[in-house]
């Protein structure tokens, strides 16, 4: 019935060496695939994926992109990130639906505003396009917010951020794995790593269920799994691989434009093209490499939407679904490499921002490979930073913290 | 969602208990304790996918501390010593 589908990238035969091995077939191992080939002239890569292009975190997410974050070294590189999306979609001559409607995020106390000033300001001073408005502006902004004082969380302003939106996460993993292909890179999909080869702390083969590839340069960019792989060079890292799951309603009529977030509800929402409203929750608690979803989470959910916005109750979810992230106690990435061990590069523990960054971290990694150097907008996410008890301070918007301390 | 096995309450929600990180053994004597011994004893996390000895406290319940083992690729706690 109807055409046959053709895969959008090459099949390629493994070969026995090649200059660099991503390991991850998610929107970091695939846009850092892109920029090797396409900017930085390596063109005999390898991207190995256990299972298929986008098939983890990548295409679990709730695709919302945004660029108020609260660090410096966050700030200036979301802030790329998010001017780069209509860049790709012209580059990768592919619609990535990139609906750039602005960015709401719920203060619902007196101390949470104190901590979105710091964060306002902060996004501000980086040239990032965003401002406090109170809860009337909300309102104006989503006419269906429940403005009440009954609430468990009432709303008392927030912070807009006009360049925030929303994308398509598959299209996206598309465009850049056929991107990377057309640019030489190999993509190997059902290619398991089962060690890593490391002789004189320097970096000389991958194992796989495949054979060996020799290879001089190994990139993990392997999301929640990310750790092990680190362990396989004996670099053990504090993270947490940690599930986060996602749901999505029937299709309602439109009355969310803008992505909505709220640190207190525990919710971030979109309504889609089709109506749907995709909501993501929090992380689960314990460490677990599993999808499983649960129906306590289905229920939080439940409330806390209708709570917030009365419109949706009776509205019934479709379909609920999980993903892993790997999160670090400062909530912030690490990133390294080629330090102890040569030709060995760490991008992980992204944990709820590891979309948004995908591209721009790849583009970044790239460099990173091709120089052996860390560039600037990544020096800040070393792993050294916990041997020198200096975190990032990316923790969400911690609400005892404002201007008064 | 899983459960866990309290030593006292027995076997109960996940949600009335607070992780508590793997098990990384006791922490070394204060007399050697140097940066990196310690930074090792908070840090090093093996993050198996398998498993794994945690700690866990029932916050919501007794209030006490004690280890299982866990298997992260399923939730499901091995050798609770209850029948089953």
């Amino acid at each position: 019935m109807g055409a046959k589908l053709k895969c959008m990238w090459q099949d390629n035969s493994l070969q026995s060496s090649y200059d660099a091995v991503i390991i991850g077939g998610g929107i970091h191992g695939c846009a850092t695939a892109y920029y090797l080939a396409k900017e930085q002239g390596m063109k005999n890569i390898a991207l190995i994926e256990r299972t298929c292009v986008g098939y983890g975190g990548s295409g679990r997410n709730t695709a919302i992109v945004r660029a108020n974050q609260r660090t410096q070294a966050n700030l200036r590189l979301h802030k790329e990130g998010l001017e780069l999306w209509p860049v790709l979609t012209k580059e990768l001559d592919f619609n990535l639906m990139f609906n750039q409607s602005g960015h709401l995020s719920l203060a619902h106390s007196e101390s949470t505003i104190g901590a979105f000033r710091i964060n306002v300001s902060s996004a501000q001073l980086s040239g990032v396009d965003c401002r406090f408005i109170d809860a009337r502006e909300c309102k104006e902004l989503v006419p269906a917010i429940n403005l009440s004082r009954d609430i468990t969380h009432p709303v008392y302003g927030g912070i807009y951020s006009p360049p925030g939106g929303v994308l398509r996460h598959d299209a996206v993993m598309w465009a850049l794995a056929r991107g990377a292909a057309q640019h030489g890179a190999h993509i190997h999909e059902g290619v398991e790593v089962t060690g890593i080869d490391v002789s004189n702390n320097k970096i000389t083969g991958v194992r796989t269920t495949r054979g060996k590839i020799k290879t001089p340069n190994v990139i993990v960019a392997a999301g929640g799994y990310s750790v092990q792989l680190a362990d396989m060079v004996g670099i053990k890292l504090p993270v947490h691989p940690l599930t986060i799951q996602a749901m999505v309603t029937q299709p309602l009529k439109p009355f969310l434009d803008l992505a909505l977030s709220s640190g207190a509800y525990d919710i971030y929402i979109t309504q889609t093209l089709k109506g749907e409203i995709a909501s993501g929750a929090h992380m689960d608690e314990a460490p677990n490499f599993t999808s499983a979803v649960t129906s306590l989470c289905l229920k939080h959910q439940a409330e806390m939407l209708t709570e917030l916005l009365p419109c949706m109750k009776g509205a019934r979810f479709m379909r609920i679904w999980a993903g892993l992230a790997d999160m670090a106690p400062d909530m912030a990435p690490i990133v390294f490499g080629n330090d102890e061990i040569q030709g060995f590069y760490f991008n992980g523990a992204w944990g709820y921002y590891g979309f948004k960054s995908g591209p721009i971290v790849g583009k970044y990694m790239a460099q990173f490979v091709a120089t052996g150097e860390t560039p600037g907008h990544l020096e800040q996410f070393t792993n050294k930073r916990f041997a020198q008890f200096r975190y990032t301070g990316e923790k969400a918007i911690p609400a005892e913290i404002g201007p008064w301390n | 969602m899983f459960t866990i096995t309290c030593p006292i309450c027995g076997k109960r929600s996940q949600k009335e208990f607070r992780y508590g990180n793997e098990d990384l053994g006791p922490m070394p004597p204060r007399e050697r304790l140097t940066p990196e011994l310690y930074l090792e004893y908070i840090y090093s996390n093996g993050n198996r996918a398998g498993v794994q000895k945690e700690w866990w406290c029932h916050k919501q319940g007794c209030g006490s501390w004690f280890t299982v083992e866990r298997d992260t690729l399923t939730n499901l706690q091995v050798n609770t010593g209850e029948k089953k």
